[in-house]
């Protein structure tokens, strides 16, 4: 197999700098006596910039864990307690760390939010915090979007009270006041830092892509907890130029692209190599329903309605069939030759309905797909040799279609 | 007691009900979850069925990492289809919300996704549910030409009221340190709640003389988790010496816990009752799940507590910790039991459940 050269963003190598950064600014913040609340991802960030109070993802400080190979050590706290090693492996490394004193890079929170909608895990992961840390817990519901209705009636309606209910508790428990103007401000940059990420994400149809997986699952990062600041806004302003240039110029993530792949699911942190393995291989990422879930456009006019509907349509809270239409319309848009599905141990929500997907994916669309069993942060669940020999078949395959 | 002939035996194959509802032309309602109001379902002129595990594999649409209760129940519902008119899921944990995905995708059948909030204990909720609740009676008017009313529904809500009110008289007896009712007896009450037709069981439960003689010998024993259809696993905790005087099930005391207010707005006090049942694992505020549980130790004399696990049950290995946790502080022995397939595991499952009745045992 001759190996390819593969590219890796400017842009996205300085990602670890803005996390480092955004890290220190929460220890500040904390210093400060500002609240710092654990949030889990697609929770209203911006309403919480909005109110002074500091955002943490401990979904985002997992994926860093495993990717760093430091997370063993906290799956291991929480399996001590008593929390079992099927039970997602984020909410696993996230208790681990809260219950060995919470020195490393999260500061501990004083305000627990989640809202449902990823999966009910956040829950029950949320409560497990509260029950350790005693720390003040909101438990928001975002139900399941069944029709594109629930994003203009009752749900909405609903969601958008939970927004108002925050709003309350943060006056009584940290006396902060609320103001409209500031939240106006903070979701016009927020919908700013979506719009170019979308863009960016569409010069992807282009052929070579200019931006793969490696990039795309780092780049997500400011749009996870920075959403709404000017930070985000001017790293997403760097990358959109820089992948526009690599599209003039012709520049794709590798030379000689032979595959366009679409992949389902989280990232395989531990194993981030593996996108490599394809890329070594002449395949390249082109579509993640993940990375498009991030490019949410917001409506500053409405900023909390806005960040409700942010809040229910993310990618598995909305109903199966859109989800598919969403897939098959970008395996056309993207010219994709075939998709790879992570079967994720840690993320029932995801992977239960898979099968189904990569059925409709094979018959109805004739879309080759290989589906693989893992965990994306706990290494003990990966068979790398296995994996790779069915990549392999999976490549051959492809290359006969 | 005798357990009447229509119930006894009925937990080990209940699709036999099917089979009849099916001769007399009676529609039936599949549904998976405490969370969805046979009220309505009665009241719409169907017959509602809990659809179990029972009789079914592991689907083979579903990852090897799936609750197999939540994968052996879709099993059911495929392979059961031609006896249901519709069927109604509730989102409550992740497998249970995917069967909704899977089957949207498998049956023609008509479809409910039922969403009852997580968060049980703030008033939005409240109202939201009870438009959750609406939405249902719109769907099941539309798709079974019903017309539930204030009429229908306050019947509805009165012979359910009353099916629980029996089960939980008989429940109750068993209170303090009384062991009138065996666990295996009276789970089998309580899922013919859920299979056969209220009033025909309303009027056998009436009739039942309830008058164990034995002395009380076995340890006290609560139970909780999610579901259980295998009664074996009861039996097991008697067959090891122990007594299962209380539970905390979807398949037991939740089931009939708490009653529909009479109200002039069935809605409302609908909403308000399934908002404000025992709580299910899935739910929020842990705090009221550990309290109920708390009650039952307290009332039922309970000397150690069994918590029961489907394998990759996020909700109850989340919550087998903090159970754990403050029995201990309690100085109630706890002990966590995860399986996959019962019948075979039940070897195992009886060694470790001796063991501990028999500490629980030597140590009261
Ligand atoms: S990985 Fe899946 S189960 Fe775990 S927190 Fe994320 S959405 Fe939930
Ligand atoms: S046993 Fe647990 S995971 Fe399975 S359906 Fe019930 S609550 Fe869900």
């Amino acid at each position: 197999m001759t190996q390819r050269r593969s590219h890796i963003l400017s842009t996205t190598k300085k990602i670890t700098e803005l996390i480092m950064e955004y890290f220190s600014k929460a220890w500040n913040a904390k210093a400060e006596d500002r609240p710092i609340a654990w949030v889990t991802v697609f929770t209203p960030v911006e309403l919480l910039y909005a109110l002074d109070i500091y955002p943490i993802a401990p979904e985002h400080f997992g994926a860093m864990c495993s990717a760093r190979g430091l997370a063993l050590d906290y799956l291991e706290e929480a399996e001590k307690e008593g929390y079992s090693q099927d039970l997602c492996s984020y909410s696993r490394c996230g208790l681990g760390y809260a219950l060995s004193g919470m020195n490393g890079l999260m500061p501990p929170p004083d305000f627990l939010v989640t809202f449902r909608n990823s999966c009910d895990v956040y829950v029950k992961w949320w409560q497990a915090l509260h029950m350790h840390l005693k720390t003040p817990l909101f438990i928001g519901e975002a139900p399941y979007v069944l029709a594109s209705e629930d994003l203009d009636n009752y749900v909405l309606d609903y969601v958008v009270k939970q927004l108002e209910q925050i709003i309350e508790m943060a006056k009584e428990r940290f006396g902060l006041e609320f103001d409209m103007e500031k939240l106006v401000k903070i979701v016009e940059l927020s919908d700013k830092a979506s719009k170019l990420w979308s863009e960016t994400l569409e010069l992807r149809k282009y052929k070579p892509c200019p931006l793969g997986g490696r990039d795309s699952a780092s780049d997500i990062f400011p749009l996870v907890v920075m959403q709404g600041t000017k930070e985000a806004v001017e790293f997403y302003e760097e990358l959109l130029a820089e992948v526009k240039e690599r599209v003039r110029k012709k520049e794709g993530v590798i030379e000689n692209e032979r595959f366009r792949l679409l992949f389902d699911g989280i990232w395989l942190w531990h194993a981030f190599d593996l996108i490599k393995y394809f890329e070594d291989r002449g395949a390249v990422f082109v579509y993640e329903p993940y990375s498009d879930a991030w490019a949410y456009r917001m409506d500053a006019s409405k900023p909390l309605e806005s960040i409700g509907r942010k809040i229910l349509h993310n990618g598995l809270n909305v109903d199966i069939d859109l989800r598919i239409d969403k897939f098959l319309e970008s395996i056309k848009d993207f010219q994709i030759d075939g998709a790879v599905l992570f079967s994720n141990r840690s993320c029932k929500s995801w992977s239960i309905p898979q099968l189904v997907t990569a059925d409709i994916l094979n018959k109805d669309f004739n879309v080759p797909s290989i589906m693989f069993e893992a965990d994306m942060a706990d290494p003990r669940q990966y068979a790398e040799a296995q994996i790779k020999n069915r990549f392999d078949a999976f490549l051959e395959v492809l290359s006969e279609s | 007691m005798k357990i009447p002939n229509s119930i006894s035996d009925l937990w080990k194959a209940p699709a036999i009900l099917l089979s009849q509802y099916k001769r007399s032309d009676l529609p039936v309602l599949g549904y998976t979850c405490n969370n969805i109001p046979e009220e309505l379902i009665i009241a719409a002129g169907l017959q509602p069925f809990r659809i179990s595990n029972v009789g079914a594999n592991q689907s083979a649409l579903t990852p090897s990492f799936t609750c197999p209760f939540a994968s052996a129940t879709l099993e059911n519902m495929l392979k059961l289809e031609e006896f249901f008119s519709g069927f109604a899921i509730a989102h409550t944990c992740d497998p249970m919300w995917r069967l909704y995905d899977i089957l949207k995708k498998k049956i023609s059948k008509p479809l409910f996704l039922l969403r009852p909030p997580h968060n049980t204990d703030n008033e939005l909720s409240l109202s939201f549910l009870r438009l959750e609740f609406n939405r249902f009676k719109e769907f099941l008017d539309k798709n079974f030409e019903a017309r539930i009313d204030d009429d229908s529904l306050s019947k509805s809500i009165k012979l359910c009221n009353e099916t629980r009110d029996l089960l939980k008289g008989i429940y109750l007896l068993n209170e303090g340190v009384n062991c009138k009712i065996s666990g295996f007896d009276r789970f089998q009450l309580v899922l013919a709640g859920m299979w056969m037709r209220k009033a025909e069981l309303n009027s056998l439960l009436k009739a039942l003389v309830v008058n164990n003689e034995k002395a009380c010998d076995g340890v006290r024993v609560h139970v909780n988790g999610t579901v259980i259809y295998d009664l074996n696993l009861i039996k097991a905790i008697g067959e090891s010496g122990g007594f299962v005087a209380s539970d905390d099930l979807c398949t037991g005391s939740r089931y009939f816990w708490n009653n529909v207010e009479d109200s002039q707005d069935h809605f409302s006090a609908l909403a308000h009752r399934y908002l404000k049942k025992p709580l299910c694992p899935a739910q929020d505020p842990l705090h009221r799940r550990l309290g109920f549980i708390d009650d039952m130790v307290e009332k039922f004399q309970i000397q150690g507590v069994v918590t029961f696990a489907e394998k990759f049950c996020d909700p109850i290995f989340f919550d087998s910790v903090h159970i754990r946790n403050n029995l201990a502080k309690k100085g109630i022995p706890s002990l966590f039991v995860d399986y996959e397939n019962p019948t075979q595991e039940i070897g195992r499952i009886r060694t470790r459940l001796e063991a501990f009745i028999e500490s629980v045992g030597g140590g009261s």
